[in-house]
């Protein structure tokens, strides 16, 4: 925000003094982080408010966090568990596909929501003043919470295979922050292309969908042809999914080397993606 | 002097995309595609220069025709945008009453809808917690409370968006017309809660077309023209400019004061109404003393008038009351310079709502009256009675046996 604390006031005076101008810098990475902190009320509000509002007057409640893995689980495995026949290492189809899925949701579910995050709430904007990335976070933050209802069946699943469930299962914990901050960075990027740009709310649906199928999801890393597999290692979520489903279906511990290329792309993409959204906010109000 | 807020050489740009040529098909939508881009778009300058400051403690007040600029300038004061050139700086925690309940989420309770937009106006989740109590009992909700707002009735709906809002503390408050919500009672309670705001010091800028709010609560009015600053100066005087400048149109009929003096030196300078405690404020109290009076400016002495202060009811214009000086043989001299002539009131009499004042003097020489004032002031009265007709007679009230029937009447 064109927000510049000022310090030096000729007034012996208490009361917080906030400055407003047009060349004042948009990409202050503390100083936006800091002004998000002072809003981590409505961070939390908004978000439980995305996770009630959801689930209010819906009959199913809880179990739609659930149903659109599920439901790709039920088709992937008749299609490609018994049609086709995909290797899978040695798992179970469908606790296979079921595990990719689950992180495949979260991103689809957040990126989906988040690319409308600012449009839908114009109203809102062109009224209050509150750190606008709040909008496409909550999104995101609400799909964390579908992705943890997911972890419960997700262990529910493997119990049910009898594979255990224990203490290695956390270490899915870092690879979900690391899906959540790639995700997070798309989310800025998309929502705030999306005010300027309404195709993009067009596009996101097709290019989830293609990403999806270019993904290892349905089928594994190591049933890519090798001279093709460099294409598909260069894509974040290969390795972030790829990771995952090592952690969760074993045997051996994933190697780190398959996340150097989501994490590396993330710490270019989220500074980039936040100052962008930054610079589009302060006139966003105006274009919305 | 603390200047609390300070617009300093203040321009907004807005960019319009420029109209297209007709087109058809896919040319059109290429080159729609395209203009998104990079194609001219025409320029408008909402705000251009404008510099005002307010003084800590100063409420002013922002008048002009839509379109003046108004809104604009409290969007840059939010930070909702940013000013294309020129600076703003603010001191303090600044709230803003505009549209009520703009935030809420019909999905969601009363309750939980408080919070949302209580941390959207910066509230902390423990603050708001503890204001609570504060908010439903000031928005009047409290069987609603845990009922999805979807169910209130819109008057619930802004009643719960100001209560959320006015119980803010801030140290600036920017008010964008949100006088003119609910219903009458509501509305007094939301201009004591303004005024009480003001008297503990709170900076605040208030844009209103009710003209009789802004003259009775502002030290002080900017009137805005097509995005600058055409005058600054004491209400009465910014208020009567801005009349002329509307009296080609363009202004809410209800909003145009009729407001005039004749050939003689005599005119109406204000309408003021203060309650039991003596302060000038909007609101007196149902069944309490209050006293009205009119400000009056003459060029000369004038031995005798005869003032009338009329009370009409804000949503018919019925007149309901009228305190002549002559009609009780009250002999009315006026000073050369400014007086007042003032009626004092033991007991207000008319239910809880809003009024508006009028006022005429005529010198008892003169065969009609010489200066005029209507429409302008706005009278609030609140208070807990409720009643379905206009006025509250004083009354008590005992039970009686049924008086005893006298047989030798009825047969005489």
């Amino acid at each position: 925000m064109r927000t510049v604390g000022a310090p030096a006031t000729a007034i012996a005076d208490a009361r917080p003094v906030v400055i407003r101008r047009a060349d004042a810098p948009t990409w202050r990475p503390i100083g936006n982080i800091r002004d998000l902190a002072q809003y981590a009320d409505l961070f939390r509000t908004v978000t439980e408010h995305r996770v009630r509002v959801r689930y209010k007057q819906s009959v199913l409640g809880l179990a739609w966090a659930i149903v659109q893995p599920v439901a790709m689980m039920l088709i992937f495995t008749l299609v490609f568990g018994r049609i086709t026949r995909v290797p899978t290492d040695g798992a179970p189809y469908a606790l296979f596909a079921f595990t990719g899925l689950v992180l495949w949701s979260f991103v689809s579910t957040s990126l989906n929501n988040a690319t409308h995050a600012l449009v839908s709430h114009a109203q809102l904007i062109t009224k209050v003043y509150f750190p606008r990335e709040i909008l496409p976070l909550s999104y995101v933050a609400a799909a964390v919470f579908d992705l943890m209802v997911a972890m419960v069946v997700l262990a529910g699943l493997l119990l049910w295979y009898g594979r255990p469930v224990d203490a290695r299962l956390l270490l899915t914990i870092p690879i979900v922050v690391a899906a959540a901050l790639l995700v997070t960075a798309l989310a800025l990027l998309v929502s705030a292309l999306q005010v300027r740009f309404r195709d993009v709310g067009l596009a996101v649906p097709l290019l989830l969908y293609l990403w999806m199928f270019s993904t290892p999801i349905a089928y594994p890393l190591s049933s890519i042809p090798a001279r093709y597999r460099v294409f598909f290692e260069l894509n974040p979520l290969s390795g972030l999914i790829e990771a995952f489903r090592q952690i969760v279906l074993g045997p051996a511990l994933p190697s780190p080397s398959l996340l150097v290329v989501p994490l590396s792309l993330t710490a270019v993409l989220l500074p980039a993606a936040y100052a962008l959204f930054k610079r589009t906010e302060v006139t966003m109000a105006d274009v919305i | 002097m603390i200047r609390d807020v300070d617009c300093d050489r203040v321009s907004k740009r807005y960019r319009v995309p420029s109209k297209l040529t007709a087109d058809s098909g896919v040319r059109r939508a290429l080159r729609r595609g395209a203009s998104a881009l990079w194609a001219p778009r025409e320029e408008f300058w909402a705000l251009r220069d404008v510099s005002f400051a307010v003084a800590r403690g100063e409420a002013v007040g922002l008048i002009g025709r839509n379109g003046a600029g108004k809104s604009t300038i409290l969007k840059l004061l939010t930070g909702i945008t940013a000013p294309t050139t020129g600076q703003i700086t603010i001191r303090g925690r600044l709230a803003a009453l505009i549209e009520l309940g703009s935030g809420f989420h019909p999905e969601l309770t009363g309750r939980e809808n408080a919070y949302l937009s209580g941390s959207m106006l910066g509230l902390r989740r423990h603050e708001l917690t503890a204001k609570l109590p504060g908010i439903i009992d000031f928005a009047g909700i409290g069987d609603f409370l845990d009922v999805p707002v979807k169910f209130y009735s819109s008057g619930m709906y802004v009643r719960l968006g100001f209560a959320i809002a006015a119980l803010l503390e801030p140290d600036v408050l920017l008010v964008d017309e949100v006088l003119a919500v609910g219903d009458v009672e509501f509305q007094a309670r939301c201009l004591r809660r303004i005024a009480d705001l003001k008297r503990r010091g709170v900076t605040m800028i208030i844009v209103s077309h009710d003209l009789g709010a802004i003259e009775q609560l502002c030290d002080r009015v900017l009137l805005l023209d097509h995005g600058t600053v055409a005058m600054s100066g004491s209400a009465h005087e910014v208020i009567t400019a801005y009349q002329q400048l509307a009296a080609g149109g363009g202004v809410p009929a209800a909003a145009r004061p009729i407001d005039s003096s004749g050939s003689l030196p005599l005119e109406i300078v204000a309408l003021t109404v203060s309650g039991a405690d003596g302060r000038s404020t909007l609101t007196v109290r149902a069944g309490e003393a209050s006293t009205a009076a009119i400000a009056v400016r003459a060029g000369r002495a004038f031995a005798d008038v005869d003032a009338r202060l009329s009370i009409y009811d804000f949503e018919h214009g019925t007149h309901l009351v009228e305190c002549s000086t002559a009609a009780i043989g009250q002999r009315c001299p006026v000073p050369p310079g400014e007086s007042r002539i003032e009626f004092l009131i033991p007991q207000m009499l008319l239910r809880p709502g809003v009024y508006t004042l009028g006022a005429t003097v005529r010198p008892t020489s003169e065969a009609r009256p010489v200066a005029w004032r209507f429409g302008r002031t706005t009278l609030y009265v609140e208070g807990s009675v409720s009643s379905a007709g206009a006025l509250l007679l004083p009354f008590q009230c005992r039970v009686a046996a049924a008086p005893a029937t006298n047989p030798a009447v009825l047969t005489s």
